[in-house]
């Protein structure tokens, strides 16, 4: 009943240890094992019964969370490979996407003069996206040829689009507020 | 047919007996109530075929109490004591209802006691006793179709609805004699009673809810997957509803008809029977007539989807904002399914046809769906249906983060996030030989400390002497599935740890959950506004910081003493500036601090053999 803590990610979903995962069998297998673990289903059961079921559905809720984003996904199939990251201290020195990032940063401060600001952001976060998309098939490339150090730094790189998406995100929530 | 059911004494209910529950949907403009039968759920009507309850309540002197249709119809005669929107008063304290009952017809009497009440010929009533009555009709609605007594029922809320106004329901079914299985969301009760749970075919199906009941709107996106529902995001407006399409309506037949100031209780209920009258019928027609005492006119299509667009927009930047926390795209939604009598309104159905690009569904009553859903429900945890696999997995309704440098909030868990969960995020040492740290924990949308609840404070000390950055503090939240939060935080290399256990749920009332959420929406420009200046006075920080480690190493080399003296003075410039509230004054003193310094900047530059600095701006000189 109980469900076996040392295995990773994939394996307790079932699913091959690769970048590319499909997104419905992981679905129906977090399902799975939430309808068999979730404490609601030990509603009249014992304490202890409860807090393993805590603990079983916070781990399987914190692997389907890692699955289930890119970055997150492609970061633990590195670090299953003892690629560490240091949060604090790693990051990309690819001056070129560097600028790359800033030139996107200025767009997003236009976006609140563009005549119509609800498309603007949502064609600036259409090409971002577009962007981290290959980034991740950049990730998907080297990490498939054993490059791990390259495999790495798209990681790192993967990061600054996270936050960039995360500040489209919230200027869609000013705008939206505004809009009010 | 009594005379065949024989039992032995003290055996009188047989172990496999059908349970007879039912679901309600405590409307706030109707109410309904409905069983499974035969496996099929459908809703009650009453002796004259009617399914819909109007919420309306009417007291007379007699001490006779009118509930439905025939109460309703007293609304324009009898305004005083005919209490018709019981649900947007509902668990409100005194206080709160200052606002509202400008809108509202009621007197209300100043009592000593926390729970608002309303004059009427038949004494004092509260909202709770209103909505009882309703309940009384449903229930013996119920037991004259049913043949029996309940054993227990499903009420729906809002998902908006706070603790208090979830409490002053169940105390509402409580005086009308009902078992109260559970209070359900009416988003979800939807999505049971469209039996999206039965479709062993679909894997993973993304479901959008529009409710635009009466009196309030939610839009809730759930995943549906064999059985099992998931609340990805919620979102709404508690005061937000079918009503206000009235208001709209009846506030432009007003001003049409030169009365806008009046101040007539009769003209204005006149005026919003009318108005509802005139939003029905301009779902199946282009205009309609509309008269208002002596005034004549007539409104159309185009006049009333004009009016109604701000409340439609509205509602569709909920549903923006709840695709988004849910972190799909549009069109991952497989369905948008509508709920709601004002979803009949085409304007709403072509609005948000267009925004999720599909056309909604309608398929069931949109009126009835929620009480079907109810009554669904009701079957299964009456224990009629012992096997389903019906599982609603939740999630938390606000972030949880910490406060980091400069005031701000690092959230680390994130609103809508599945629960249970255990989510650990590393920090470090700002300083060299940093031997505690301040785990301060916060819960909430805003960007800053004191914008947010303060949910517990608690000290990690005994960290080893490092240098700034070296120690690695790894805080963990771990949040069980009732919602309730505790903390740890420990140093790794050493492994010296301290936790703090902090009950969100309890310690914060649904009341607190909704207005946080209501000012986080409000509020956000200001918070924008908060961040901007906190950003720039750590700019501001830094290139003080910047200047004085130059100066300090080579001033005495490269500047002579005027030189050095109009440095100083833009500096000082800055650090007034910085204790500035406005961003954009901190910005300009920075911003003509490193005009100031630019020559000292090329100087310093040309004495450095690293050409490859130009145009680098002086924080960059730090190191």
């Amino acid at each position: 009943m109980s469900i076996d803590f040392k295995k990773n990610y994939f394996e307790l979903f079932g699913l091959p240890v690769q970048f590319d995962v499909d997104n419905s069998q992981l679905a129906v297998a977090f399902r799975a094992l939430q309808t068999q673990h979730h404490p609601d289903r030990f509603a009249s059961e014992s304490d202890e019964a409860r807090r393993i079921a805590q603990q079983v559905t916070s781990f399987i809720n914190t692997a389907q969370e890692t699955l289930k984003s890119n970055r997150l996904r492609a970061r633990y199939l590195l670090s299953l490979s003892d690629v560490d990251f240091d949060d604090e201290r790693d990051t990309t020195s690819d001056m070129m996407f560097l600028m790359s990032q800033m030139e996107r940063r200025e767009v997003l401060e236009q976006v609140p003069n563009a005549v119509d600001p609800f498309d603007a952001v949502d064609a600036l976060s259409k090409d971002v996206k577009a962007e981290n998309k290959a980034l991740e098939q950049a990730f998907e490339t080297a990490y498939d040829a054993g490059d791990l150090e390259e495999a790495k730094q798209v990681v790192l790189k993967l990061k600054f689009f996270e936050r960039l998406l995360g500040e489209i995100k919230q200027l869609e929530e000013k705008l939206e507020d505004e809009a009010l | 047919m009594a005379l065949l059911q024989i039992s032995e004494p003290g055996m009188s209910t047989a172990p496999h007996e059908h349970r007879l529950a039912v679901g309600i949907d405590l409307g706030t403009t109707n109410s309904l109530v409905a069983s499974v039968r035969s496996g099929e759920a459908s809703t009650l009507a009453n002796a004259d075929g009617q399914h819909l309850l109007p919420s309306v309540v009417r007291y007379l002197e007699s001490g006779e109490v009118i509930i439905g249709s025939e109460a309703q119809a007293a609304l324009g005669s009898d305004l005083k004591n005919t209490i018709a929107s019981a649900k947007r008063l509902v668990g409100r304290a005194v206080s709160e209802l200052k606002t509202l009952a400008g809108q509202l017809p009621y007197d209300f009497v100043e009592t000593e006691g926390n729970v608002p009440q309303i004059q009427t010929v038949a004494g004092n009533v509260t909202a709770i006793e209103v909505s009882s009555e309703i309940l009384k009709a449903l229930k013996s609605r119920a037991e004259e179709s049913l043949g029996g007594e309940l054993t227990g029922v499903v009420i729906t809320v809002p998902a908006y609805f706070d603790d208090a106004q979830r409490q002053a329901t169940k105390d509402a079914a409580r005086l009308a004699g009902l078992n109260v299985y559970r209070l359900l969301n009416e988003p979800t009760a939807a999505a049971v009673a469209y039996g999206l749970d039965q479709q062993t075919d679909v894997d993973n199906k993304i479901i959008a809810i529009y409710d635009l009941g009466g009196g309030t709107f939610d839009v809730s996106l759930l995943r549906l997957n064999k059985g099992v529902f998931e609340v990805m995001s919620t979102g709404g407006d508690s005061a937000l509803g079918g009503d206000d399409f009235d208001h709209l309506i009846a506030e432009w037949m007003l001003k049409e008809s030169a009365q806008q100031d009046t101040k007539d209780a009769h003209l204005l209920r006149a005026a919003m029977i009318e108005a509802r009258r005139a939003k029905e019928a301009l779902s199946d027609n282009d205009t309609v007539a509309v008269t208002l005492g002596d005034w004549q006119g007539s409104i159309d299509v185009a006049t009333f989807n004009e009016l109604s667009e701000s409340l439609v927009k509205k509602t569709l930047m909920a549903c923006r904002r709840a695709v988004r926390d849910a972190g799909i795209e549009k069109e991952d939604i497989a369905d948008v399914v509508m709920v709601g009598g004002s979803t009949r309104v085409p304007y709403v159905r072509q609005r948000v046809g267009e925004f999720f690009d599909r056309p909604p569904l309608v398929d069931i009553d949109p009126d009835k769906v929620v009480a079907i859903g109810a009554a669904i429900q009701a079957d299964l945890l009456a224990g009629n249906k012992p096997d389903s696999e019906m599982l609603l997995l939740d999630v938390t309704p606000l972030s949880l983060g910490l406060e980091t440098y400069g005031g701000l909030v690092e959230k680390v868990v994130a609103r809508n996030t599945t629960i249970p969960i255990t989510r650990a995020q590393e920090f470090t040492t700002f300083k060299d030989n940093q031997t505690a740290m301040t785990i301060h924990v916060l819960q909430g949308e805003r960007e800053t400390v004191e914008e947010n609840r303060s949910l517990a404070k608690f000290a990690l000390r005994g960290i080893p002497p490092m240098v700034a950055g070296a120690a690695r503090i790894k805080v963990t939240f771990q949040v069980d599935a009732d919602g309730l939060l505790s903390v740890f935080a420990e140093e790794e290399s050493t492994g010296v740890k301290a936790a703090v256990e902090v009950k969100p749920s309890y310690g914060l009332s649904d009341n607190e959950i909704e207005s946080m959420i209501r000012a986080s929406m409000e509020n956000a420009k200001h918070d924008v506004e908060m961040r901007r200046l906190r950003e720039q006075q750590v700019e501001a920080d830094r290139s003080l910081q910047a200047l004085d480690a130059a100066m300090t190493s080579d001033a005495d080399r490269l500047l002579n003493e005027s030189e050095k003296q109009q440095l100083l003075a833009a500096r000082g410039d800055l650090q007034v500036a910085r204790d500035s509230d406005d961003a954009e004054v901190v910005k300009a003193a920075i911003k003509s601090l490193e005009k100031a310094a630019e020559f000292y900047v090329a100087r310093r530059m040309d004495n450095n053999i690293q050409a490859a600095m130009s145009g680098h701006n002086i924080t960059e000189f730090e190191s």
